[in-house]
């Protein structure tokens, strides 16, 4: 989880209507205020006045339908009796997203809404799982297999366009490095590993780079190989998002050509999560997947 | 970490166990996955608080809870028995080598996080004979840079596949600390426990030592016992509590460290330790 200054409020204009489709996102920490303020026995009248608003204040936030200020989510958190720093600090985290100016809304050309509301609880998430059936974790990849993809999938684009969704790409991966980083799980198919996208050397270098990630103590990448026949992922590719904060439900997160699913119903969510734990019980096991990915590297 | 299959309260085992530790043993097919069967270590995850478990979970440990409300205190006390043990056996000890059968789901605080805050070249071993929660340990239990951590799939029962595998990481001429928590009452008498107990222990040296928490018949009511088999009939894992004596007959041989077999919340505990009464034994007991 991101970490939070205390109580920074962000310096925003219309607190009311952020320009971030963070839909998701918001009704996740609108789901768990209300939760909290249930728990606590305080009525929305209540807590509106807490935070210098109505109840229609309250309402609103706790669907989700307006953007979170910080120092309102605080104050609520203190009214409903939560005092857990741990706790205070995730659900503080996931505010910010909610409104933040993120550090991708200067691609907002290239992205579309569906796509901001993923980076924002990409940010967010404590954990991230995936299965991958057809590229490598966007996560994971080096700017030349990027490239190669962006090329695929826009063939009409302008050179510069091109570089910029790249650059984006790029930028994600920082995610990787920040402090207290998100622990990443994926399985991908072993199909990924012998696609080569971009040609063989640019295949390469990425399967030398999937080494170098797999190796972070806080990535864990397992393979299905092709030899297993069918697998559970019957799905396609999917990511299941976790947020440290307990009560938050889990998200999956699946792309489509021209927009995104996001289930956070406990029953779909569960779906996805047989999955990914069948998949992971059936896949190579992170070491016996480097000694695998290495062969493919000799063979590519 | 420690989490789930040591569930305590939780407990139980099953026919499902043997067929499982048959199908790992053979590298065949692997423990069936079924999510629509509740299964300990995810109940376990689930009373600790947990995302890692599905509504058969529960829905099993929330009726488990009904007939045995002391159950959550007893999931929790066994928790923080694993990590007053092994940071007694990694700190006043010494130990540098820990195999830690039934790992279950991890939580924080994990045999191998508690060691190596200790003594950060410390080694563990985790078996599990479920290989999803055994990925799940692979996943997060990862070791600090200094120390090492190995997983096994393996049925406790299949103790040749154990410490075959283990001595790949551990050095069995060195004393190590076998953990034991929350799983032994997976194993039925007919599957005499305490002879796998002792082959284990046979092949450790001297000073090294054991720890084991166990559900105790004696400290549950029968009419709660009743209960609780109801339960776990709808689970993977069964359950065969054991009374004091027949726990403390895993330790013939070896000398208890203080206070000796007692409730896992009495042992050494701490001063800001939650108020309850759970229905576990416990002992940590040093090879002669």
């Amino acid at each position: 989880m991101n970490t939070v200054a205390p109580d920074g409020e962000q310096p925003f204009s219309g607190l009311d209507d952020p320009p971030v489709d963070a839909t998701v996102l918001r009704m996740l920490l609108g789901g768990q205020l209300r939760r909290l303020r249930e728990a606590a026995g305080v009525t929305p009248e209540q807590a509106g006045v807490a935070i210098r608003g109505s109840r229609s204040k309250i309402s609103r936030m706790e669907t989700g339908k307006v953007g979170f200020k910080v120092r309102d989510v605080s104050d609520l958190l203190s009214v409903y009796g939560v005092t857990d720093e741990q706790q205070r600090k995730a659900l503080l985290s996931l505010a910010r997203q909610s409104r933040n100016p993120n550090w991708w809304t200067k691609y907002s050309d290239i992205l579309p809404d569906w796509f901001e509301t993923y980076l924002g609880l990409e940010s967010a998430a404590s954990t991230i799982r995936s299965f991958e059936m057809q590229w490598v974790h966007a996560l994971f990849q080096t700017e030349d297999y990027a490239r190669a993809i962006t090329e695929l999938g826009h063939k009409t684009a302008p050179p510069g366009e091109i570089e910029r969704r790249v650059g984006l790409r790029v930028k994600r991966q920082e995610l990787l490095t920040k402090p207290g980083p998100p622990r990443i799980w994926s399985v991908i198919d072993e199909a990924v590993l012998r696609r080569p996208v971009g040609g063989a050397a640019v295949m390469r270098a990425q399967l030398t780079h999937l080494l170098e990630v797999a190796a972070m103590p806080q990535v864990t990448l397992q393979v299905v190989p092709l030899i297993h026949g069918g697998h559970a992922a019957a799905s396609g590719s999917f990511t299941v998002l976790r947020f440290a904060e307990l009560d938050l439900p889990d998200v999956v997160y699946i792309e489509q050509l021209t927009s995104a699913i996001y289930l956070d119903q406990r029953a779909d969510v569960e779906r996805y999560l047989e999955v990914v734990d069948q998949l992971s019980g059936e896949a190579l096991t992170p070491a016996a997947t480097a000694r695998f990915i290495e062969q493919v590297a000799r063979e590519t | 970490m420690t989490r789930e299959k040591r569930a305590e309260g939780m407990g139980m085992t099953s026919e499902d166990t043997r067929a499982a530790g048959a199908a790992s043993a053979g590298g065949a097919g692997a423990l069936p996955f079924d999510s629509t069967v509740a299964h300990q270590a995810r109940m376990y995850d689930y009373v600790l608080g947990g995302k890692d478990n599905y509504k058969a979970d529960r829905d099993a440990a929330e009726a488990w809870l009904k007939v045995d409300p002391d159950a959550a205190f007893t999931a929790w006390a066994n928790r923080a028995f694993l990590g007053r043990a092994v940071g007694f056996l990694a700190g006043d000890v010494g130990i540098r080598q820990f195999l830690d059968i039934g790992t279950g789901i991890a939580t924080t605080d994990n045999t191998h996080q508690v060691a190596q805050a200790i003594a950060p070249a410390s080694r563990v071993v985790y078996v599990d004979y479920d290989p999803i929660v055994l990925a799940h340990a692979r996943a997060l239990l990862t070791s600090s840079s200094a120390g090492a951590t190995d997983y096994v799939d393996a049925d406790l029962r299949d103790t040749g596949a154990i410490l075959s595998q283990a001595a790949e990481l551990l050095d069995f001429t060195k004393p190590v600390a076998v953990t034991m928590l929350a799983v032994l009452h997976a194993i039925p008498d007919s599957d005499d426990p305490h002879a796998i107990v002792a082959t284990i222990m046979d092949a450790v040296p001297s000073g090294s030592y054991l720890a084991i928490s166990h559900g105790g018949s004696d400290l549950i009511p029968r009419a709660t016992r009743d209960g609780i088999r109801g339960v776990s009939n709808q689970m993977q894992q069964r359950i065969a509590y054991r009374d004091r004596e027949e726990v403390a007959r895993f330790f013939a041989g070896l000398d208890l460290a203080a206070p000796g077999l007692v409730r896992v919340e009495e042992w050494r505990p701490e001063p800001d330790s939650r108020a309850g009464r759970s229905s576990a034994w416990c002992a940590v007991g040093r090879k002669r």
